[in-house]
């Protein structure tokens, strides 16, 4: 369901959050559906000769999952910015929660235009994305 | 660990031009994976009353191009650089970790099944810092992927990876 437009836009408002408990599933997932194998996202064993408590999820799902929070508030197809720092690693049996405020609206070159600042937390809100995004507007109610 | 002038002598490498097709199985699969559930990226009557040009793929789909979409026939091996792994496999040879720091999409236009895109890879940056005894090696990579047939931009990604040793 979109809910950010030109008629609901305001500064501050935030967008539903979402929670997902993460996998080692959704890290072999991510790992096909990306292309990327790095094996210290789904070899246990070669994560803990590396020293790793475990395998560690994909930055770049973590990312992904922050981007549906984004879509999910603005609309499939919306974005025109997004930009992160990855701040920590995720691991399997963490909770991850989306955080996606507005906090500005601008218009450029005709375009209602929202930025956005985005998070990605687990329970304990330890940051592990964070960024910003700028989103087009869809006119409506 | 390179020494400053041999990473300076990085900005500017091409890492890779790849021709890509951006199809409906891979963009509803990632889509699947990110827990992204825009029926718009599945469904072509969706996208069509979204008004998009067609099924789109999720924001960050852009890293899975060339895993999915860079079919043989499509490249032109004239064009081939070195690929990432002229950044890379001096520094991996040193051991240490290699980190993804930051990433960045900019879009011109969604992104569409159907769409044919030429990406060009560039370094744009790379230098090191030092830190706590450590040494952090930053190399900023950028992509600028055009519409195949009309030349016109479509989406830029900039990935950001930090060797620590």
């Amino acid at each position: 369901m979109t809910t950010l437009t030109t008629q609901t836009a305001a500064v501050g408002l935030t967008a539903p959050v979402l929670r997902h408990t993460l996998t080692r599933t959704d890290l072999v997932r991510y790992a096909g559906a990306s292309g990327d194998f790095n094996p210290m996202h789904h070899d246990e064993v070669k994560a803990a000769a590396a020293g790793q408590p475990s395998v560690f999820g994909h930055g770049m799902l973590s990312m992904g999952f922050l981007g549906s929070a984004i879509t999910s508030f603005a609309g499939a197809g919306s974005v025109v910015d997004y930009s992160v720092r990855f701040a920590r690693q995720t691991w399997p049996g963490e909770e991850l929660i989306t955080a996606v405020t507005v906090t500005a609206l601008r218009d450029e070159d005709g375009s209602a235009l929202a930025d956005l600042e985005v998070r990605l937390t687990n329970a304990d809100g330890e940051e592990k994305v964070v960024g910003t995004a700028t989103v087009r507007l869809a006119s409506g109610s | 660990m390179a020494d400053g002038s041999t990473l300076e002598e990085l900005i500017g490498t091409r890492t890779a031009v790849s021709t890509v097709v951006v199809e409906r199985g891979p963009v509803g699969f990632f889509a699947d994976c990110v827990f992204d559930e825009s029926p718009e990226s599945r469904l072509p009557s969706a996208a069509a009353g979204a008004g998009l040009d067609g099924i789109v793929a999720p924001p960050t789909f852009p890293i899975a191009f060339e895993g999915w979409g860079r079919f043989p026939e499509l490249q032109n091996e004239a064009e081939q650089g070195p690929g990432m792994m002229a950044a890379l496999a001096p520094l991996m040879a040193k051991g240490g970790l290699i980190l993804h720091g930051e990433q960045s999409f900019h879009y011109h236009r969604p992104v569409v099944v159907g769409d044919v895109l030429r990406g060009e890879g560039t370094i744009v940056d790379a230098y090191a810092k030092e830190s706590k005894g450590k040494t952090m090696t930053f190399v900023v990579t950028e992509t600028v992927w055009t519409d195949a047939e009309s030349g016109n931009p479509v989406v830029t990604s900039r990935f950001n990876i930090i060797h620590r040793i």
